[in-house]
């Protein structure tokens, strides 16, 4: 087993051209701006952040969706973001998507979903593939199998169609599965049993996970590290624990704050919240994208100059200037 | 503490190909002045539909509608619609939609769409009466007044939907429906709008009746939840028992599957799913799904006492209160 990272992305820009009638250049939306991390072998990695934080772009760019304008995606020792036949990387890499519904084609029935990627990806035999749609089926327990393979998506329910996603991301044996806020759209009851599964697949077969989201609560017992994201930049990444226990980075602290727990004394008080909103991703800000908002910012310095990421406590990386004075800054950060 | 909003056996049935869907089915409810009720469930208990019955905004598929609802001692039910239009709906009780943030009319400056429910019901004489009023419910509300002259597209989603709450708010309501008033939005949003609400209820004494799939939404306003599942109230309770001591089994396994931040407790996941609203189960509708199920769950459960709050569920019948 090789110890290098299984994904390695390092300085990635994706941005967006903005035109006026079509041809005019009027800018770019920097949707995704330097963003650097690794994710080991079947790690699972969460991706929090806002909407519009730019992590919907990350996961397109990760997935060769999108063309990034700068920087590289390495996937097991080799390079994706400009490939040109992307074959190998997709069979190796599963995708959850947001939407179960709308993920899945409404007039092929689950047997048929199941099929497409074996049959793409030229498993030939009609037995291997009905054995392995059923084992794919048992693997997120939509048993008996085939009370499910005739049916079609509507007749399932969001949970339910949820559980075939993943067992359709799974079919191939990737080594990473990156799913997109996948249980937003369902319901308390039924969120935690897919999280769970997709824990179950990541510790049994060993599937790294990149697992993006705006919920800060669900990392916890589903995740080993934690990357925040605001307005295209990664500004801490920490193993899970340390970063719910004490967050660095101010908009993490302000994340973490603005998030209730079901205490019945909440409905007393007012919640600590940062002025503001997220800035545009066409003109950022100066210095740090979130000093405008930053309770801690430094006049000077927070908005003069980009922060890069400052190693914190050997694991953690911040990018926050408050952090200079402790440790040294990441080399591979400085740009 | 006198009675605001009362609700008896409510129902409100939708016709549909298959048949009637029983999307509220007996429903008894009761919001205090001055006090907020959430009603939490999960998606197709009803919730949104019971909103739409209290308020009477109805669709056209509507099979059956009986109950009473009563607002401060007046029958709405029997009220003839052009006097509910004139003397009940937004003057007296008012709901902020779900997704009320795309609601706006984007061709009209959101100063004019606030000061819309003013002209309708005569408040206001002159143009500039209007706009003093508007930008004092647009400040309430924590939208800059000069975002009155502004088209709803200049606006982010947190600043509509607060234009939205405005809008409610501006004849001064007794009662504001609120569906889901934040489950659009991002985190730090969401907690500046629930910041917004506590105020605006110190403020101005409002009752809100919180429709909400979320607990923790809940419980950032609630005085009192109502727990729904597939049609019905099965637990109503003060917050303060029902967020640490949840009775109904239901309550419970919802409690114990929902992911928080700061608990240590490994979440446990809610098998199975609740029944079709075409055809529910004669008896307890969560029993299916229940680890305490027993012979008689499948008679109709009574609504018991249990702590300061009231189930729906046999466990609790003979008299018996389990609130740990």
């Amino acid at each position: 087993m090789s110890t290098s990272p299984l994904l390695e992305v390092r300085g990635l820009c994706t941005w967006y051209e903005l035109r006026r009638f079509g041809f005019l250049h009027q800018g770019w939306v920097r949707a995704v701006d330097g963003v650097d991390f690794e994710v080991a072998r079947g790690e699972a990695v969460a991706v929090v952040g806002e909407s519009g934080c730019g992590k919907s772009t990350l996961v397109k760019t990760l997935l060769g969706l999108l063309r990034p304008l700068r920087g590289e995606v390495w996937f097991d020792g080799r390079r994706i973001a400009t490939a040109t036949d992307l074959r190998w990387y997709r069979s190796r890499v599963g995708y959850v998507q947001q939407d179960p519904y709308g993920a899945l084609p409404p007039f092929f029935t689950v047997r048929r979903i199941l099929e497409e990627p074996l049959a793409v990806n030229g498993v030939r035999s009609r037995r291997e593939r009905e054995s392995r749609i059923r084992e794919a089926l048992e693997a997120v327990q939509l048993v008996p199998p085939e009370e499910f393979l005739p049916r079609f998506p509507h007749m399932l329910s969001g949970g339910q169609q949820q559980r075939l996603v993943v067992a359709r991301a799974t079919i191939l044996g990737p080594q990473l599965l990156v799913a997109d806020e996948p249980v937003s759209m369902l319901d308390a009851s039924v969120r935690v049993e897919v999280l769970q599964l997709l824990r179950g697949l990541q510790q049994r077969n060993r599937v790294a996970v990149v697992y993006v989201t705006h919920d800060l609560s669900t990392v916890r017992h589903f995740c080993e590290r934690v990357l925040v994201m605001y307005a295209g930049k990664v500004v801490e990444q920490a193993p899970v624990g340390d970063l719910l226990a004490d967050p660095k980075h101010p908009y993490t602290q302000a994340l973490l704050q603005a998030i209730p727990d079901p205490d019945p004394d909440n409905a007393r008080r007012l919640r600590p919240v940062p002025a503001g909103e997220p800035p545009s991703l066409v003109r950022p800000p100066s210095g740090c994208r979130f000093h405008p908002r930053c309770p801690a910012m430094i006049p000077g310095v927070c908005d003069g100059k980009d922060p890069p990421e400052f190693q914190v406590d050997g694991l953690r990386r911040v990018a926050c200037w408050l952090y200079d004075a402790h440790a040294a800054p990441v080399g591979s950060a400085q740009r | 503490m006198t009675t605001l909003l009362r609700v008896e056996g409510l129902r409100l049935y939708f016709r549909t190909a298959a048949g009637p869907v029983r999307a509220v089915d007996g429903i008894d409810l009761e919001v205090a002045r001055g006090r907020t009720v959430a009603v939490l469930g999960e998606s197709g208990c009803g919730k949104t539909s019971l909103a739409r019955a209290v308020l009477r905004l109805l669709p056209r598929n509507v099979a059956h509608y009986s109950g009473r609802v009563w607002l401060d001692g007046q029958d709405l039910i029997d009220l003839p619609e052009d006097r509910f239009r004139r003397e009940v709906r937004w003057v007296r009780l008012s709901i902020v939609p779900q997704a009320a943030m795309n609601a706006l009319n984007p061709v009209l400056r959101i100063g004019d769409q606030v000061a819309e429910p003013l002209w309708l019901h005569g408040r206001v004489r002159s143009a500039a009466e209007a706009r003093a009023q508007v930008e004092d419910a647009l400040r309430r509300v924590g939208v800059p007044a000069d975002y009155v002259d502004r088209y709803p597209f200049e606006l982010s989603g947190g600043m509509r939907q607060r234009v939205a709450i405005a809008m409610a708010l501006i004849l001064r309501p007794d009662l504001v429906v609120l569906d889901e008033p934040t489950s659009a939005l991002d985190v730090l949003t969401q907690a500046n709008l629930l910041n917004v609400l506590k105020t605006l209820r110190h403020e101005l004494g409002t009752s809100f009746l919180l429709i909400t799939h979320d607990l923790a939404t809940a419980s950032e306003l609630a005085d009192d939840i109502a727990l729904m599942y597939a049609g019905q109230i099965v637990e109503f309770a003060p917050a303060r028992q029902f967020l640490p001591h949840p009775q109904h089994p239901y309550a419970r396994a919802l409690r114990a599957a929902v992911v928080s931040l700061r608990e240590d407790r490994t979440p446990q996941p809610l098998p199975g799913q609740p029944p079709s609203l075409l055809r529910p189960p004669p008896g307890c509708r969560f029993a299916d799904r229940c680890a305490f199920r027993f012979d008689r769950c499948s008679t109709p459960p009574p609504r018991v006492r249990a702590g300061e709050g009231e189930v729906s569920c046999w466990l609790f019948a003979e008299g018996g209160s389990r609130v740990d």
